[in-house]
């Protein structure tokens, strides 16, 4: 048999082609290490910046930590920058959506999933997803334009008035409606993945369907239904465009009338761009970070509770 | 043990309301969505058109005046003027009224004879240094100056005058002696290529990155304690709010853009951002596909002598196309919907005339800038949220239809 | 045995914490066809595996001591892994072609040693699928996807593919343990064909074919070799009394 190949082949040519793969595995290695290592970076860089302004030396004037941190008030054109409202209202307007988002969610992923026929599971499916995938800034409009008019209509009724509808009250139903494909899609998730031993025994035992779906499935879910909580309280925090239309950025508070207007710590960070220099743009960093110590710390506390949860049964 | 009937209806009765209330839940969340497709159309749907499409957003002002004198010459109206143009035979020039998106009433030029003296004119906004001017269809007269046969010099064009009033006031005028001029503005050309720009740059950078730690994560990397924290890296980014990238843009990237010139925050710093955010989207999908990549294709070609890059490039790659593509989808529609890691990297400033150093706001960006502006322009914005999520909706479409066709393994 | 190709002395393989391999000692004859039986997880594929350095891709796995190839040590740096496996072809369990085009599943391999002329590729296709017996049922659809063929007509492609690389060595492991008997007949007549221009090292579950097609058979048990001699022999009178069980079925 005639030898085609082998003169092609030689101990030197792979040797070459082993040096390749080892270079082409460093990229690859670096990109990895680049993608990996982003999160280190946007943390540090921030966290540098984010603290100047309460270092001595500050080209800006030294501002005081504990003024900052536990502050009333919110003046930029005074130059009094007190982040301790914004958090409480951050807070607020985060649980206040969830409070409101949650049970509609899990209700909604429960007919998806056991409850709805298949056709009409479908259409609901692809509804949660055309939510999910609605950006933030029509969401911001669809705010802007209805929420608040609807907001104005309930403020008459109740004989308040609001500002132009801007309110407590408009970010929290913005709120809602955003977390709520977050939530319902991890439900789902977390619902259809439940054994159907467990559901089978609960029918055998003369459980009618929806004593079980509530009773049964639920509760055996409720670890991934927390999760989806857990996501959504996440994203109503750092949520940024579609609240600063709506919010009003109240310049003290904290809010607790839900008509009035409210000031979140993204809503913050994002008005009166114009700066670029000076103390009223760095703060912006030290605002940043206080916003992902509040999700941080959120997110470990609920894991807590979520624990806890997971255990009880 | 009986069982009393009581109980059942009991039962039975609680069972209705719990059910009850899953349909309520899901009915809400129709009404949502239904309620917000039907604000943003019903407000924007009658500004989508070529115009808004192709108009730069800020208008231009020009004060012209003609350069000829008028000839005794009259004009004849063209046969397939539209009805509602006023045409003046003297000057050859046929004037409309229109409404704008900001509702504003205005009159535009319909037709200009290419003879008439208002045709080429000189542009004399700056007195010391005049431009050829030339007269365009769709451009508004704000107002026009003019000498009567009587010698007086008139106005026209101006407080509530319409279309008509113009017309009959250029056919008395035996010369004109100035016009204010705009061009009408309120589009988003600048804006679309603004978001060409930003797709471009944050998907150049994005999909190799990310494509290539997916490869080293899951045919290179084995289970080390570094991996796991690159891993874990990846997941965090997931969490982390856009507007903190956007913090992360302006500290850690624009030294990175300064290099290529940029003085400000730029385009080409929103995209090199959004890069960034899309990272874990591409990683996450190109994982997902090369997973499903069976291993014995693998073990196949490193059998005939190929080594690992050609393995990767030949084999395990073209197998995972589709979930790259996936990712690429998602990662489009995350680009274009993107607003708040965008205000901060890219300004709020529309430019009709973008570079990749300038400042500039894509579509997303663009509404936020009207939003925020005093008087917000809700046509505007809902037209351009329109826009946006007809491209968002296809994009989610073509996720779908990809994945179906590909869930199931064909090898 | 005075033809030797591989000469294994003292290899031990660890995954992790665990003994794959135990002590194996062996030597593996050129031009002929040596079998590895012995009941699942005792070892046999692992040490195939090695013989082409295919366990360098499991993560966590070690091996120690000797396996020269042509007096050229595998493990130590005599050859390189890229070029060890063009010289040690590999057929797997299941057919397993590429998602290509028959004809690519074949050029394949010597594409990727740098081969583009076409009529040379043409001609390493052709010679190859007439060696492997599959040239007169293909040769008028060389471009159709692998995956229309049936699985016998894979998994002979795969050896054809291995074939294109010109190897001295195929290993097998368990080629016909997904196939029909009609063509696992084929795939036994194809080695027997085969073994005049190469050593075939085959894993097998089936004892009659061992008994069939094998020069040499080894029996593995629990990661150590317990006998190895000619086929005759082992199957005719085996000398340790776990090969005799195991040959006349009491376990496995």
């Amino acid at each position: 048999m005639e030898k085609l190949v082998r003169p092609h082949i030689s101990p030197e040519k792979n040797q070459k082609k082993m040096q390749k793969d080892a270079i082409l595995k460093a990229i690859f290695r670096i990109a990895a290490i680049i993608s990996g290592g982003a999160i280190a970076v946007i943390v540090v860089f921030v966290f540098m910046r984010g603290v100047q302004p309460f270092l001595p030396g500050y080209e800006n004037g030294q501002v005081n930590f504990l003024d900052f941190l536990f502050g009333t008030l919110w003046r930029q054109d005074q130059g009094i920058y007190g982040v301790g409202f914004i958090v409480i209202n951050t807070l607020l307007t985060s649980f206040g959506a969830l409070l409101i988002s949650f049970p509609l969610s899990v209700l909604t992923a429960l007919f998806i999933v056991k409850i709805a026929p298949k056709w009409l599971s479908k259409v609901m499916t692809t509804i949660v997803e055309l939510l999910a995938s609605i950006p933030s800034v029509v969401y911001g409009v669809f705010a802007a334009g209805a929420i608040t008019t609807l907001v104005i209509s309930l403020a008459s009724s109740m004989g308040m008035s609001t500002a132009g509808g801007n309110s407590f009250l408009a970010v929290v139903l913005l709120l809602a409606i955003m977390i709520f494909p977050t939530i319902t899609s991890l439900s789902i998730t977390a619902i259809s993945s439940v054994d159907r031993a467990l559901e089978e025994g609960s029918l055998a035992l003369g459980a009618t369907k929806t004593q079980t779906n509530f009773k049964v499935v639920l509760i055996a879910a409720k670890s991934g239904i927390f999760a989806g909580a857990i996501l959504g309280i996440g994203r109503a925090f750092g949520e940024a465009t579609a609240v600063a239309m709506v919010a009003g950025n109240k310049m003290f508070g904290p809010t607790f009338n839900l008509f009035d207007i409210t000031r979140t710590l993204t809503s913050t960070m994002l008005s009166g761009l114009k700066e670029t220099t000076g103390l009223d743009y760095d703060i912006r960093f030290s605002v940043g970070l206080v916003l992902m110590v509040v999700i941080l710390v959120s997110n470990l506390l609920l894991n807590l509770v979520k624990k806890k949860v997971g255990n009880m049964s | 043990m009986k069982i009393k009937t009581g109980n059942q209806n009991k039962r039975r009765f609680y069972d209705g309301i719990l059910q009850a209330l899953t349909y309520l839940s899901s009915g809400i969340s129709v009404l949502v969505l239904v309620a917000l497709f039907v604000f943003i159309f019903s407000r924007g749907w009658s500004s989508i058109n070529m115009d808004l499409l192709t108009n730069n957003y800020w208008s231009e002002n020009y004060n012209v005046e003609p350069v000829s004198e008028v000839a005794d010459t009259t004009f004849e109206r063209p046969a397939d003027l539209s009805e509602e143009a006023y045409f003046s035979e003297k000057w050859g020039v046929a004037f409309v009224d229109h409404v704008n998106a900001h509702k504003e009433e205005m009159i535009l030029v319909e037709y200009i004879d290419e003879n008439s003296p208002l045709y080429a004119m000189s542009d004399v906004s700056i007195r010391s240094n005049p431009q050829d001017f030339t007269m365009q269809v769709g451009m508004q007269v704000s107002r026009l100056s003019y000498t009567n046969e009587q010698g007086d010099t008139q106005l026209a064009g101006i407080g509530g005058q319409t279309a008509q009033d113009v017309a009959q006031a250029l056919d008395q005028a035996t010369s004109v002696n100035s016009m204010f001029i705009q061009t009408t503005g309120g589009g988003i050309r600048g804006s679309i290529i603004s978001t060409f720009y930003l797709l471009l740059v944050s998907l150049v950078i994005a999909i190799p990155v990310g494509v290539a730690s997916a490869i080293y994560l899951n045919e290179y990397a084995r289970k080390s304690k570094f991996n796991m924290m690159l891993r874990s890296g990846i997941e965090t980014l997931t969490g982390v709010p856009s507007i903190v990238f956007g913090l992360m843009g302006v500290t850690v990237l624009f030294p990175v853009t300064q290099l290529f010139g940029a003085t400000t925050t730029s385009i080409l710093l929103g995209g090199l951002t959004m890069s960034i955010i899309l990272l874990p989207t591409i990683i996450r999908s190109t994982e997902e596909a090369l997973l499903v990549v069976p291993q014995h294709l693998r073990d196949a070609s490193l059998s005939v002598g190929a080594n690992q890059s050609q393995t990767i490039f030949k084999i395990v790659l073209p197998c995972a196309v589709p979930g790259i593509l996936t990712g690429v989808l998602l990662g489009i529609g995350r680009v274009i919907g993107e607003s708040a890691a965008l205000i901060y990297t890219m300004g709020t400033f529309i430019n009709d005339s973008p570079t990749l150093l300038s400042q500039g706001t894509s579509l997303a960006v663009q509404i936020w800038s009207i939003m925020s502006g005093e008087q917000p322009n809700y046509e505007l914005a809902c037209a351009i949220s329109i826009i946006i999520l007809f491209f968002v909706l296809i994009l989610n479409f073509a996720v779908k239809i990809i994945s179906k066709r590909f869930s199931k393994a064909w090898y | 045995m005075e033809n030797v190709i591989f000469d294994v002395k003292n290899l031990n393989l660890f995954y992790g914490e665990k003994q794959a391999l135990i002590d194996l000692n062996m030597q593996i004859e050129k031009n002929a066809i040596t079998a590895l039986i012995g009941p699942s997880g005792c070892g046999k594929s692992t040490f195939l595996r090695c013989l082409n350095r295919m366990n360098d891709l499991i993560d966590g796995c070690r091996v120690e001591g000797d396996i020269r190839m042509e007096g050229k040590d595998i493990y130590k740096g005599g050859w390189n892994v890229v070029d060890l496996r063009t010289h040690v072809g590999m057929v797997f369990q299941k057919p397993n072609p590429f998602p290509m085009s028959i004809y690519d599943n074949i050029a394949y391999g010597p594409r990727c040693q740098g081969i583009k002329d076409k009529k040379t590729l043409n001609q390493i296709v052709e010679q190859s699928l007439q060696r492997a017996a599959l040239w007169e049922e293909v040769k008028d659809r060389l471009k159709d996807s692998a995956y229309g063929l049936s699985g016998g007509q894979q998994q002979r492609l795969c050896i054809a593919r291995a074939i294109a690389m010109e190897p001295e060595v195929i290993l097998m492991d368990e080629p016909t343990s997904a196939l029909d008997p009609i063509s696992t007949n084929k795939i036994e007549e194809l080695a027997t064909e085969l073994k005049n221009d190469y050593t075939i090292v085959i894993v097998t579950h089936n004892m009659q074919q061992a008994a069939r097609v094998s020069d040499y058979t080894a029996f593995f048990l629990l990661g150590e070799m317990v006998e190895f001699d000619k086929t005759s022999v082992i199957f005719q009178n085996p000398s340790d009394k776990r090969t005799e069980d195991y040959i006349t079925g009491r376990f496995g």
